[in-house]
């Protein structure tokens, strides 16, 4: 620390000693890349350029298609970060895609604010409201937090839906796209694909830097036993409220960015509960507390949602409510999870697998 | 001054209703730790099961409600034994999930083969009331709150004084414990969720005497308010939910006299928050069951 060597050539000597350190670790961390740890880094890469460039050569409905796929991504992602490395199940995280809505919308609506303009705003306004309510909630645990959470998104609502001079309450808000009036042009599909497919990158960029750092084991370790985490010196709370508060950060841009796809949308639309429960299932599907396990289960789920929903017509949700109890049965850990782990110990028997949570 | 007396009867008999309701949920909650998000569908099975047996029978709503018990208890029992035991020592996520895709899974089959269309059971007593001085009271709603009232005490005399009760209570307590005493845990499992799911069906029956339900907007806010009142009440004691959901009756009913709009609903999530916060073992709950690590 600095402290160690008092006026040992002033401040300057300090800040120069501490930058000279930092550029020696990053020098060794550079030399310690190889391609057998780098890989990961590198197929993501290479993922984004492949969608990017496939944008090109794409169909409307598939650019529609995978569009909806980024979002839920981000959202899963998003999501991953409270409810799956730190263990705090959320059940209301779709408030902060509401309030991102919403702020957009206003600010872009009632104050002519241009979309870029508002969309810093937008995450802002989530980060402040999860601190706001993640220092009294996040001291609550298990089913109790999920409730507290549900309640603050259900009220949050309420809120919205009752400041009609302000939010244009139930009869909806809509965002001005055409002519002089709008502040920023819309984007049209092409531009949507792009900035969702951003987004959806940037979250998972977090959440790849964040679950390799300090921060993230500290995560870790808060969700196996917060109480021993505590005592080796982690500030739980502190832990606590900033992956809310990152969490709500990724959920705000992408309910920002989606306000303005939608153009016109009500409360009950930002504020539905079922993207919150789809955010849960994708990441609890997919494998929760890992980059992968969301990514998978995001991709996964809304590809077989929107082919139940062209192929099937009324027995969508019926199908989709049978997949999702025949895969939280058989694969309680998550995909990705199950297939590393039976990878690694040779056991691919789904029935002992089953046997895990039973009673 | 009648007004608010009027407003405060209503939501006393309205309070009974979402009482019952919640009941079954505190009780699944409390014992087995498992928070079930299916049992708004339960509960509206349970009405359709009732509106089925008065439309084709004939049977009075409130006749109906031993045939509706027995039925849904023994749906219950299947899939607490069947399925959700399966999942029942996982994390919180995966019950959630799991009730949640099963709620989805009976809603929809009830809609293939009811529509969506909202339906009631109507009775010659529904649409009557009567009056003390100025304040009218249905006798329809009276008669579910006065069911709601004494389901909730046989069911606590069932809880503490019988073998059965005691096991279950047991096997909430420890279920280590209850297992070395030679409680059978699957069994006594399903037979909570039994008792559990023949609750919400009595609700859903009551619920189908005194309004009108659907498989779509119906069974989501029955389980939201299972939820709040359960958190109000407290885990743990049999009376908490009937507290609970007289509590949460009366404040919304004379809310919606103050206040304009669907603010109500909004102080209803505050109070849920604050409740939380404060006093996590709810009114009368005890403190064991929000101590509980449940993660």
């Amino acid at each position: 620390m600095t402290t160690a060597a008092p006026n040992a050539g002033g401040a300057a000597a300090i800040l120069e000693r501490h930058r000279h350190g930092r550029q020696e670790r990053l020098a060794a961390w550079l030399r310690s890349r190889t391609l057998a740890n780098s890989w990961q880094w590198l197929a993501g890469l290479v993922i984004f350029i492949v969608m990017l460039g496939l944008q090109q050569v794409m169909d409307p409905g598939t650019q529609r298609l995978l569009t909806s796929v980024f979002l839920f991504v981000a959202l899963a992602q998003g999501w991953n970060i409270i409810g799956g490395y730190t263990g705090y199940a959320s059940f209301g995280q779709v408030v902060f895609f509401g309030l991102g809505a919403y702020t957009v919308a206003v600010l872009m609506n009632n104050y002519h604010v241009s979309f870029w303009a508002s969309m810093p705003v937008a995450i802002l306004v989530g980060v402040a409201f999860a601190v706001a309510i993640g220092i009294p909630l996040l001291r609550l645990r298990g089913h109790y937090f999920a409730i507290a959470t549900l309640g603050a998104a259900e009220g949050s609502r309420e809120v919205i839906n009752n400041m009609t001079p302000v939010t244009g309450g139930g009869l909806g808000i809509t965002i001005p796209t055409f002519g002089a009036q709008a502040p920023t042009a819309y984007f049209g599909k092409p531009g949507f694909y792009l900035a969702f497919l951003i987004v959806a990158a940037g979250a998972v960029l977090i959440a790849a830097v964040l679950s390799r750092s300090r921060f993230g084991y500290a995560m870790v370790a808060v969700h196996q036993d917060e109480d021993a985490a505590a005592g080796v010196g982690i500030n739980t709370t502190r832990v606590k409220v900033v992956a809310f508060a990152v969490s709500a950060a990724i959920v705000a841009c992408a309910g920002g960015l989606y306000a303005f796809q939608q153009i016109e949308f009500y409360p009950t639309d930002v504020f539905d509960a079922n993207f919150t429960v789809l955010m849960v299932i994708m990441v609890v599907i997919g494998g929760s507390g890992s980059v992968l396990g969301p990514l998978v289960g995001a991709v996964g789920l809304e590809l077989l949602a929107q082919f139940l929903r062209v192929n099937l017509g009324t027995y969508n949700q019926l199908i989709f409510g049978a997949i999702i109890v025949v895969v939280v049965v058989f694969f309680p850990q998550g995909v990705v999870n199950f297939f590393r782990d039976a990878w690694r110990t040779r056991q691919f028997s789904l029935l002992d697998n089953v046997r895990r949570y039973r009673l | 001054m009648s007004q608010f007396l009027q407003a405060a009867a209503y939501g006393l008999v309205q309070g009974g209703l979402l009482a019952l309701v919640a009941v079954g949920f505190s009780l699944v909650w409390g014992i087995m730790n498992v928070v079930n998000l299916s049992h708004g569908a339960l509960a509206v099975t349970g009405a359709y099961l009732a509106w089925q047996l008065n439309v084709h029978f004939g049977i009075d709503p409130f006749l109906a409600i031993p045939v509706v018990a027995i039925c849904m208890f023994g749906f219950g029992y299947v899939l607490q034994r069947g399925l959700i035991n399966l999942v029942v020592n996982a994390p919180i996520f995966l019950t959630l999930l799991l009730t949640f895709g099963l709620g989805l899974v009976i809603l929809n089959l009830l809609q293939l083969l009811y529509t969506a269309d909202d339906r009631s059971i109507d009775t010659s007593y529904a649409s009557q009331s009567f009056a003390i001085s100025t304040v009218n009271i249905p006798y329809g709603r009276l008669g579910a709150s006065l069911v709601a009232v004494a389901v909730t005490v046989l069911l606590a005399l069932v809880m503490t004084r019988t073998r059965l009760g005691r096991a279950i209570g047991a096997t909430g307590m420890d279920r280590g414990a209850a297992r070395l005493m030679g409680i059978r845990a699957r069994h006594v499992y399903a037979i909570t969720f039994g008792i559990s799911a023949a609750l919400a069906g009595i609700a859903g029956t009551m619920i189908a005497t005194v309004g009108s339900f659907n498989p779509t907007s119906t069974p989501s806010q029955l389980t939201l308010d299972a939820f709040v009142i359960s958190v109000l009440g407290g885990l743990g004691n049999m009376y908490g939910a009937l507290v609970g959901g007289l509590v949460l009756g009366v404040a919304e009913s004379l809310g919606g006299l103050l206040l304009t709009g669907t603010w109500v609903n909004a102080i209803a999530m505050a109070v849920l928050i604050v409740t939380l916060v404060i006093r996590p073992t709810g009114l009368i709950g005890k403190a064991q069951y929000s101590g509980r690590v449940e993660v």
